[in-house]
């Protein structure tokens, strides 16, 4: 397999940019999330790689072939990407042995080629094979959709938001077993998603997008933990934002005097906590705040608070025990770990 | 590019009728159309037409209903069996009626007659349309306090207009467009006129006139239809699951009412069916099988070569629609459009003129025939090979790039499978249509073309029923086909 | 990429040998533009086939449409003959110039009052017009003395025409001819509120058969045709001849002419001939048409009317002004 290069590609539809200049590499035998809220251009660029659109001006490598570059650009056929597109798109008229030999040449499409051991890798029973997809769930026409991308041994596949149709337990049964064949495979892949757990979750490295542009890239916990800035920090994550002022290695803000993880910047600020950093505390100790409104969601629970006397409101993400607090009782908030802080925009 | 042409082609005719009357003169068409006669036409064609229409959607309400939404026994059959006057060409039903009952004429007699033609135009949308209807919608109106007959006039026919007025329009369009049951009915309208002109004059000034007034008639209805639809979104507004609806008890209207659908069966079936039975096997006429065959191969033929024509210049068009929206290509859809509301004899005079002075290398051929085939049934097939399009949406094309196929092999081995079914039945559509086609056929087939149609015509024209019937036979057996898509989809428009 | 060129190359040769095999226009054959009964036409072309070995095609049509049509056709016209049932389309054809003049020995074997001046076309069968009438409703004191009389406020409702047939309007030409444009105007103000209008001669006769109406104005062959078959359409109707120079004893002449456009002159002409020579007459007369044989020699067929006892008006059969008539009755509202 190879590493996926992109060098300052640029796209617009008419006089609407898409795309200004992005660049991206994705190594060799890795997952690469691409995430951002929709219409942020990072479908236009999957079809870009894919060859299906062509950009304005930029080049893209497959290691060491320039699949698009000096406005020459090699037709989508003849690039050898598997593409992924949402909601399967499985070709409804053909089973799912022939759906997963569509891109092979004729003798093996005869043979039926590594059906059952595409079957086996994405984890599907060999006993769907003569099934049609309108037979299939959502889950398995996924599963089936990978498989017939992976069946010509591709140099780089492309997933484009390929759970977002599923439901949410199914979705992230089908994301692993995509995840574990695409390992299994030492797939090069990109996965295009506007849902954060999944790409922190399955993905080697996520790279941001907003509004054209790539913001960050990089693994998941640096994006969680060190988003470039405010809007990177709200898209990965619930996040609390409160003003504050910088001192040093520290910064003031209503729920105290927090250790800040990094940044030279001084003066006021945004301060950015995780729901989870927050702690309730009915000993007396920390913040006082007024308990709003509690979700119960099992396994954890948030909890909105209002800090004593008037404000601002906070979140809090606590583990789901069993005596949680009732709206109107009063608790102390502290913040466990470090913060961090962004300059003021605007 | 092909597109483009395939609109100018659907909009040679109404060109024609412009052009018509340009080149007649103001003062001699003034002449023309304000005339004694024109108003009477007038007056026919509309209390014709309102009569039909006002008959047709109230049967065909009803048995709807009926069908969809009351414990009817044997609703199944019945369904069918109230879709199944589709499958007799109207002409051939008024020859039955006439050939039976020689007093089934004048305005009684083609009310009559059409309205069991034309009733399952309505009969069926509607149907459908109940099908669609959440009777949750009813229930809530029920709990809201509203009595059954409140309910349907209130929450239900609100909700069938689209399905009702679209039927309706074909009602009225086809009854425009009838010649061949009015000529019969001795009932004459702007189109059996027209021919009358035709006869008298070929496409002589008086026949382009009247045709410019049905022609005006016929968009009249087609911007009333749509200002009628409004715009009110009538689908379900939520997601999930309609219920099935809960059927009314007849109880004991049952009786009465299984009578009363059994009589329009027996008027609408039964009726055209023994007539035609009859005069195959009663009539002392001798069938000249040999006539007979050589005839319909034919009408088999020119249906053939008409459905693939039609569906080849729809799929551009039908094409540039789905995957290409925007102002010119729905712009281009819409023209074509306009076959569903000229009459036959409308295109036909058009393409005569038209030949004649200006593709005389065509005049007379086949080729003019399928042009005038395609202009009134390209609705058809763009209707069918769009949805067909539908079907196979462009990312599978993507997906089949990716995998290594071409365009054209993509081409072949996705998108064609898929829309294959869609182009089936739009072909169906329009062969059983060329089949059955009377009106452009009469005026427009070459030198030594007979169908089907025209051998029927000539046939019933000069009274001779017997020999008529086995041309009319097989025109009602090749259309039950067609007749039986029809009850599986639905019409649509 | 093979596949679909050869689906291409499929349609194309269909759409191709339907277009130029079937226009049929080419080869040796004659083209025929026949306004006459086709039974009638289709048998008497036999014989002239058999005879020459010419082919001939027929395309059907009205006297109107066909004649207007040659017009309009002008020098592209695919006719090379073209025969009617009445002779006011002829008229109307000669007018524009668009006839090739018949040979004078095809014009010697027909008497000269079926035959324009001009010389060409020629006339090779006639039709008389007749009042039909219900024989059960109508005893013959009560018949119109004359046809003009059809007009009269007593039969409203009564009668029926056949408005929009050629043969019709060949009447209504005669009575033009015979009473001037003020009366024929009269006239057929008068038609219009009594006549039911029916589309064709048969179902006129039709009609009055089965009592709807009382009597009918048609040409004589379609009751004679009725009753040499079963006589289901006219058990109880008898005719009316005219007489006396009434314009209702009117003889209408079919034509024949050469298209001055054809390409095949010689041929054309040939067909003209023989239409009107002793064996296309003997066709004529044998057959079941039973329009009347005019040639000089032809054998008049003894179940109908002699001809020479109808007294028709003394009409110049060049002179029926068909246009002229068609105007008038759409005037009238009659088409």
């Amino acid at each position: 397999m190879t590493a996926l290069t992109i060098r300052g590609v640029t796209k617009s539809f008419g006089a609407t940019p898409v795309l200004g200049g992005i660049d991206l590499h994705v190594p060799a035998e890795s997952l690469t999330a691409v995430l951002g809220p929709s219409g942020c251009g990072k479908t236009t660029l999957l079809r870009l790689i894919a060859g299906f659109d062509d950009p304005d001006a930029g080049v893209i490598a497959f290691g060491d072939e320039t699949v698009f570059g000096d406005g020459r650009s090699t037709p989508p056929q003849r690039r050898h990407v598997g593409y992924v597109p949402q909601e399967g798109a499985l070709f409804p008229h053909l089973t799912v042995t022939a759906n997963i030999t569509f891109g092979l040449p004729r003798k093996a499409r005869v043979a039926k080629h590594r059906v059952p051991e595409l079957l086996e890798l994405v984890g599907l029973d060999v006993r769907v094979a003569d099934r049609y997809p309108h037979q299939l769930s959502g889950g398995q026409q996924q599963r089936v959709a990978l498989a017939r991308a992976l069946a010509p041994e591709p140099s780089v596949v492309l997933l484009d938001e390929p759970f977002s149709s599923l439901d949410a337990g199914l979705r992230e049964a089908t994301g692993r077993a995509v995840v574990s064949a695409l390992r299994a495979t030492n797939a090069t892949a990109v996965l295009v998603t506007h849902d954060q757990a999944e790409a922190l979750s399955l993905a080697d490295q996520v790279a941001v997008m907003r509004a054209g542009r790539l913001v960050q890239l990089a693994e998941p916990p640096v994006v969680y933990g060190s988003p470039l800035d405010v809007g990177v920090a709200r898209f990965v994550g619930d996040a609390v934002l409160l003003a504050g002022q910088v001192r040093g290695a520290h910064v003031d803000c209503p729920l105290g005097t927090i250790a800040l993880r990094a940044g030279n910047i001084d003066g006021a600020a945004e301060v950015l906590i995780r729901p989870e950093q927050i702690l309730l505390r009915g000993d007396g100790s920390g913040v006082p705040a007024r308990v709003e409104e509690v979700s119960f969601y099992g396994h954890d629970a948030a909890v909105r608070l209002t800090l004593l006397p008037d404000g601002p409101r906070v979140v809090a993400r606590i583990t789901g025990e069993r005596d949680l607090p009732a709206p109107g009782q009063q608790v102390g908030l502290v913040v466990t770990g470090d913060a961090l802080a962004y300059p003021l925009s605007g | 590019m092909f597109a483009t042409g395939v609109a100018l082609l659907a909009l040679l005719p109404l060109g024609f009728v412009v052009w018509a009357t340009i080149s007649t003169g103001w003062a001699e068409a003034e002449k023309l159309i304000f005339r004694p006669r024109t108003g009477e036409l007038l007056w026919n064609t509309v209390r014709l037409t309102a009569g039909a229409v006002a008959l047709c959607a109230v049967i065909g309400t009803a048995t709807a209903w009926l069908v969809e939404r009351s414990n009817l026994p044997v609703r199944k059959a019945f369904h069918v069996l109230l879709t199944a006057p589709l499958a007799i060409p109207a002409f051939v039903n008024s020859y039955a009626w006439v050939s039976l009952l020689p007093s089934a004429t004048g305005y009684g007699g083609a009310l009559l007659i059409v309205t069991l033609s034309y009733f399952p135009f309505v009969h069926l949308p509607v149907a459908a349309a109940f099908q669609g209807l959440d009777p949750a919608l009813e229930e809530t109106a029920h709990a809201l306090g509203l009595s059954r007959w409140r309910t349907f006039t209130r929450v239900v026919l609100p909700q069938l207009r689209p399905a009702l007025l679209g039927g309706a329009l074909l009602v009225a369009l086809h009854l425009l467009a009838e010649f061949g049951a009015l000529q019969m009915l001795r009932f004459p309208t702007f189109t059996t006129a027209i021919y009358d002109q035709y006869q008298s004059t070929y496409n002589g000034p008086a026949a382009n006139m009247l045709a410019v007034v049905l022609v005006l008639c016929c968009l009249l209805l087609l911007v009333g239809e749509l200002k009628g639809r409004g715009r009110a979104r009538l689908s379900r507004v939520g997601t999930g699951v309609a219920r099935p609806a809960t059927r009314a008890r007849l109880g004991r209207a049952a009786i009465p009412v299984l009578t009363a659908l059994c009589v329009l069966v027996a008027l609408s079936l039964a009726v055209p069916l023994a007539s035609l039975t009859y005069w195959l096997s009663g009539s002392s006429a001798e069938f000249d099988a040999e006539m007979i065959a050589a005839t319909a191969t034919t009408s088999l033929a020119l249906g053939a070569l008409g459905a693939v024509c039609t569906v080849g210049l729809a799929i551009p068009v039908a094409w540039l629609v789905v995957r290409h929206r925007n102002a010119l290509s729905t712009f281009l859809e819409r023209s074509t459009y306009f076959g569903n509301a000229l009459p036959g004899i409308v295109v036909a005079l058009a393409l005569v003129t038209i030949g004649i002075q200006v593709v005389p290398g065509l005049y007379q051929t086949t080729v003019m025939l399928l042009a005038a085939y395609a202009i009134l049934f390209l609705p058809r097939a763009v209707v069918n090979v769009r949805s067909a399009l539908a079907q196979a949406p462009p990312v599978l094309d993507d997906v089949a790039h990716s995998l290594g196929s071409g365009r054209l092999a993509a081409f072949r081995r996705v998108t064609l499978p898929l829309i294959a079914p869609g182009l089936g039945a739009g072909a169906a559509l329009v062969f059983i249509a060329v089949v059955t086609e009377l009106t452009a056929t009469l005026l427009l087939a070459p030198i030594g073309t007979t169908t089907l149609a025209t051998q029927f015509w000539s046939h019933s024209d000069s009274a001779a029923y017997g020999a008529a019937a086995p041309y009319a036979a097989l025109m009602v057996l090749l259309s039950v086909p067609a007749t039986y898509l029809l009850t599986r989809e639905g019409i649509r428009r | 990429m093979r596949w679909s060129m050869r689906v291409t190359a499929a349609v194309s040769a269909v759409v191709l040998a339907a277009g130029c095999g079937n226009g049929a226009s080419g080869g040796d054959a004659l083209t025929l533009y026949n306004a006459q009964h086709e039974d009638l036409m289709k048998a008497m072309v036999e014989g002239f086939t058999k005879e020459t070995g010419i082919k001939v095609n027929l395309r059907s049509g009205k006297d109107f449409e066909l004649a207007n049509q040659i017009v309009q056709e002008g020098d592209a016209s695919p006719a090379d003959v073209f025969v009617t049932e009445n002779s006011p389309a002829m008229s109307l054809v000669d007018a524009k110039g668009r006839f090739a003049k018949v040979d004078d020995a095809t014009l010697a074997q027909v008497p000269g009052q079926y035959s324009p001046s001009s010389g060409n076309w020629v006339g090779f069968a006639a039709r008389s017009t007749v009042f039909a009438y219900n024989s059960k409703q109508l005893t013959a004191e009560q018949l119109p003395k004359s046809i003009v009389d059809v007009a009269q406020p007593q039969w409203q409702g009564k009668i029926g025409v056949a408005a929009a047939g050629a043969d019709f309007q060949a009447i209504v030409s005669a009575v033009l001819e015979v009473t001037g444009e003020d009366a024929t105007k009269q006239w057929l103000a008068g038609l219009k509120r009594n006549a039911k209008i029916y589309p064709g001669n048969i179902a006129v006769m039709k009609a009055v058969n089965s009592g709807e109406i009382q009597g009918g104005v048609i040409y004589h062959y379609y009751w004679y045709k009725d009753r040499a078959e079963a006589s289901a359409n006219s058990k109880d109707t008898e005719l009316k001849f005219f007489t006396d120079g009434d314009p209702g004893a009117f003889v209408s002449v079919s034509g024949a002419g050469v298209v001055k456009a054809s390409k095949k002159q010689a041929d054309a002409q040939k067909l003209v001939k023989y239409l009107t020579s002793k064996g296309g007459q003997q066709i004529l007369s044998d057959s079941k048409a039973l329009e009347y044989a005019i040639a000089k020699d032809a054998t008049p067929n003894s179940k109908l009317k002699p001809l020479n006892e109808l007294k028709p008006p003394p009409i110049d059969v060049a002179k029926l002004n068909g246009p002229k008539v068609v105007e008038l009755m759409q005037q009238a509202g009659l088409i």
